[in-house]
């Protein structure tokens, strides 16, 4: 039940009756309801614009590059380390390739290898600040933040930089096949990976153990340091990514580019953890952000484009909605830090665990 | 004045933790409350303070007027005050803010904090319990037992006047050696002060150094109410325990199934086996010197009272807490403070605090219990979940484990069964060594018995175990030794026999004196080996 990722063939559980078909639970799957819900609600409204391929399109080719960034910020969360500067580092990356483009004669492989590995070791640098120095994740890496924003700044010179991109990479940003963007296709596959290391192996097990419990990971012989030091590494690489991603499909370097998407992936990763397995996982993540941008598009079509305002509004709300339901289900012990936020998030409700119970409170949430 | 308690019964469901209890507490004397853990002391100080509601006909006088047992309110208002064992106190707050938490602020225009006159006064109940610091300072920066004269301090605070009765829930547990004297000079001055003093000890050196008289608990009666100067160790630690020290019961109360001892073999008799845990010098902690072994199939048991480095060894011995002194698992040294070295030599362990230091919330039974040895079910990288549930299942129906599968929330187990999952998790890396710190703390009687069964199964097996427990019926039924430490030190070692018993083993562990020449004299007897 609480491995959703991998669901085997199991005999029907005591208490499910057969031949009655039981809805997805609403709290473990409201991302899809929400995206059903957005569906049906701006079909409605918008009937010609918003239920065609190029919604859809749109959607999903725009949404990809914040997609991967997402999944860069859930890495490290398995272990219940914040990584902020994954916004900023994916800006550095797409001002370093511009850049570099400009400046070098390097060809564009060789470019992005060498501003990922750049960014791996900006990585390694905050796992330091944060598994040596002790500084709490959020703290450190808010800095780092900070810090790359200036090496932006500095490269920049607080001015768009466009580089110049031969025509295949621009048609690896922008290409599709079949009708699906180049771009999600590259999202599934590092979304694949990432599953599979965080729910298939042994390193993801350890990881979790690592977040749920710090210490007893470390006294269970897991080498806890190491592993959240990795999963800063791992969150700037996916980080970076998303940046390569980013240039290939758009190009050019606006300063306005890293904070932006900070919080939509921030959004989906919370939202996400509200899903499933209830604990920070790929799929709900990758769920709840689309859901998201749907809702984002519709609100957009409905309202026309000026609705710049819409998006942060409606990932705010949907953020602290999500957030509050798994709260109110699972909530144990509330206290007023971040700390508190987490466990709430990573904890399972005990009414969810029992099929009676939990389908009476779906209802509740459903009615509410 | 005079605190007067008559007839108290407290009973929970079928369980009866206090029958008939009569106490009489003088103002302007320290009366100290002995007795074992289960013996009704702490149900006895939270019927005072109000957390609990006493049967009908107890009955509760202050100097002639009666009082309500089990209203906090009523409490306060008759002037008793707590001082609970862990103080309550806010480290990175400074003295004077610890005093005044949860109190109103002398206060001047506008609001404004009168610090000065606030000041003051804290100043002059420190000085109460003999206690001169800048009341400014955080507490984090004090000593031990400056942290428990502020806490007393604060308690006398809070009415301001009159004599209060202050109850102090066993002071001196987390107090190092050196800062015991000053603390007790503390509840000196309160006496002197005309104050009462109530002295929940397990340390009755401290209790005989200072109690004006000391009423003992045995199995929620009075087993006696003595005048301090008229009781030595011997015979206080004999009224505790309920019979005489010199003759101890004839066999262990449970005798193992088969007769006899079937481990003896594995005994001190031996001494040809080779050590599978050797530990010598070992400090740290609340520990300062150690030295013992544990040989294959062997179950060493390790009793003390708190503060005696008891609650200290298996943190050290599992990384926990970083060691001095040497600690050699199969002959191989072990570094300081590296859980992961400890694991990759063999060394499995129970951890003591369940839910700080052993379970994953987030992850379910089946990775809770795989999590120190994953590789087992890795096929191609990933691990095979139908191999990996097969084995979990295998462990739930062998220990008896209640859960909804193999795949339950951990945090929906009741707490014998999370220990079960531990245990589980320790014994699956068929470890040379098997560390269990109170395994059994918390957990019904039904889980306790398949807990012991699984660990002389282990014993069986050939598996070097080290028992550190606070349940002396454990260690009397299943160690082949045990030692007893004190003062973080070996103060005793009792070989099974005949007169390993749970008493016995109370007896030695509130009897015990730190030795150094005993812990020598355990090096020697364990020389031989290797």
């Amino acid at each position: 039940m609480n491995t959703m990722t991998a669901p085997p063939v199991r005999p029907a559980r005591a208490g499910r009756r057969p031949g009655r078909v039981r809805l997805p639970s609403v709290s473990r799957f409201s991302a899809v309801y929400l995206w059903a819900a957005f569906i049906v609600l701006f079909g409605v409204l918008q009937f010609h614009l918003f239920l065609t391929v190029s919604t859809v399109q749109v959607v999903f080719s725009q949404g990809a590059v914040t997609a991967v960034l997402a999944l860069a910020f859930l890495v490290p969360l398995t272990t219940d380390t914040y990584d902020l500067s994954i916004g900023e580092m994916m800006s550095l990356t797409i001002v370093l390739i511009n850049w570099l483009t400009l400046h070098t004669s390097l060809p564009l492989g060789v470019i992005a290898v060498m501003v990922i590995a750049g960014c791996a070791l900006i990585g390694a640098v905050s796992g330091f600040v944060v598994v040596k120095l002790r500084v709490n994740s959020l703290i450190a890496t808010l800095g780092m933040s900070e810090v790359l924003s200036a090496f932006q700044l500095y490269i920049s010179q607080n001015h768009q930089v466009a580089g110049r991109f031969t025509s295949l990479f621009v048609a690896i940003g922008n290409g599709t096949v079949l009708g699906i963007p180049y771009l999600d296709l590259y999202m599934i596959v590092i979304a694949v990976v990432l599953w599979f290391v965080l729910e298939q192996t042994p390193l993801g097990r350890r990881m979790f153990a690592v977040g749920g419990n710090r210490e007893a990971a470390r006294l269970a012989g897991i080498p806890a340091d190491r592993i959240v030091w990795g999963s800063l590494i791992a969150s700037a690489v996916v980080a970076s990514v998303a940046g390569v991603l980013y240039t290939a499909q758009v190009g050019a370097y606006t300063a306005d580019i890293g904070q932006g998407y900070l919080f939509p992936a921030l959004a989906a990763v919370f939202f996400g953890a509200s899903q499933l397995s209830q604990r920070p996982n790929v799929w709900g993540t990758l769920i709840a952000f689309f859901a998201l941008a749907f809702g984002v598009q519709g609100l957009t079509l409905q309202f026309g484009a000026g609705t710049f305002w819409a998006s942060p509004l409606f990932q705010g709300v949907a953020l602290i909605g999500a957030v509050g339901i798994a709260s109110s289900r699972g909530a144990i012990g509330a206290g007023g830090d971040g700390r508190a936020i987490r466990r709430l998030l990573r904890s399972r409700a005990p009414a969810a665990t029992d099929p009676g119970a939990s389908s009476q409170d779906e209802a509740d949430h459903a009615h509410g | 004045m005079t605190l007067q308690l008559r007839h108290v019964t407290k009973s929970f469901g079928e369980q009866t933790a206090l029958r008939d209890v009569d106490l009489s507490v003088e103002y302007g004397e320290v009366h100290a409350l002995v007795g074992q853990n289960g013996s009704g002391k702490s149900t006895l100080i939270k019927l005072l303070s109000g957390y609990h509601q006493p049967d009908p006909g107890a009955e509760a006088e202050l100097d002639g007027r009666p009082f309500q047992l089990g209203s906090s309110h009523a409490a306060r208002a008759a002037g008793l005050r707590f001082v609970h064992q862990d103080l309550a106190l806010v480290l990175s707050l400074s003295i004077l803010d610890n005093m005044m938490l949860g109190r109103p602020y002398p206060v001047g225009l506008g609001g404004r904090i009168r610090w000065r006159v606030a000041a003051d006064r804290a100043r002059g109940y420190l000085g109460q319990v003999g206690m001169e610091a800048d009341v400014r300072s955080p507490v984090g920066t004090l000593s031990m037992s400056e942290r428990t004269a502020v806490a007393i301090a604060r308690a006398l605070s809070d009415t301001g006047s009159g004599q209060l009765l202050v109850v102090l829930d066993e002071p001196t547990a987390a107090l190092p050696a050196g800062d015991v004297d000053r603390l007790l000079e503390a509840i000196g001055r309160l006496r002197a002060e005309g104050h009462g003093v109530l002295l929940v000890s397990h340390h009755l050196g401290e209790v005989l150094g200072i109690a004006d008289r000391i009423t003992v608990l045995r199995d929620g009666r009075v087993a006696a109410s003595v005048p301090g100067a008229g009781v030595d160790q011997r015979r206080l630690t004999e009224l505790i325990v309920g019979h005489s020290v010199v003759v101890p019961d004839v066999g262990p109360r449970r005798p193992k199934a088969g007769g006899g001892f079937p481990r003896q073999p594995a005994g001190p008799g031996r001494p040809d086996q080779a050590m599978a845990l050797r530990v010598r010098g070992l400090a740290g902690g609340r520990i300062g010197g150690l030295d013992f072994g544990v040989r294959a199939g062997e179950i060493v048991g390790v009793a003390g009272i708190t503060g005696s480095g008891r609650e200290s060894l298996a943190p050290l011995l599992t990384g926990g807490l970083p060691h001095q002194g040497e600690i050699e698992v199969a002959g191989s040294r072990l570094a300081p403070g590296r859980p992961r070295d400890v694991v990759a030599a063999g060394v499995a362990a129970v951890p003591g605090e369940r839910a700080r230091l052993g379970v994953f919330p987030n992850l379910g039974v089946r990775a809770n219990m795989t999590i120190s040895q994953l590789e087992r079910h890795r096929r191609w990288g990933r691990i095979v979940r139908r191999l990996e549930r097969r084995e979990v299942g295998e462990w739930i129906d062998r220990l008896g484990i209640v859960a909804r599968g193999p795949d339950a929330p951990m945090p929906t187990l009741s707490g014998g069964n999370q220990q079960k999952v531990l245990v589980a998790r320790a014994l699956r890396t068929r470890p040379g060594v098997l560390v269990l710190d109170d395994p059994t703390q918390g957990i019904d009687i039904g889980a306790r018995a398949q807990i012991h069964e699984v660990i002389e199964q282990c014993a069986a097996d050939g598996i070097a175990i080290l028992l550190v427990s606070t349940d002396s019926d454990e260690l009397a039924r299943l160690s082949d030794r045990v030692l007893i430490l004190a003062g973080g030190r070996l103060a005793q070692i009792l070989e099974r026999g005949p007169a390993l018993t749970a008493k016995s083993i109370d007896a030695s562990q509130l009897d015990a004196k730190p030795g150094p020449a005993l812990a020598a004299a355990a090096v020697g007897s364990e020389g031989g080996d290797a």
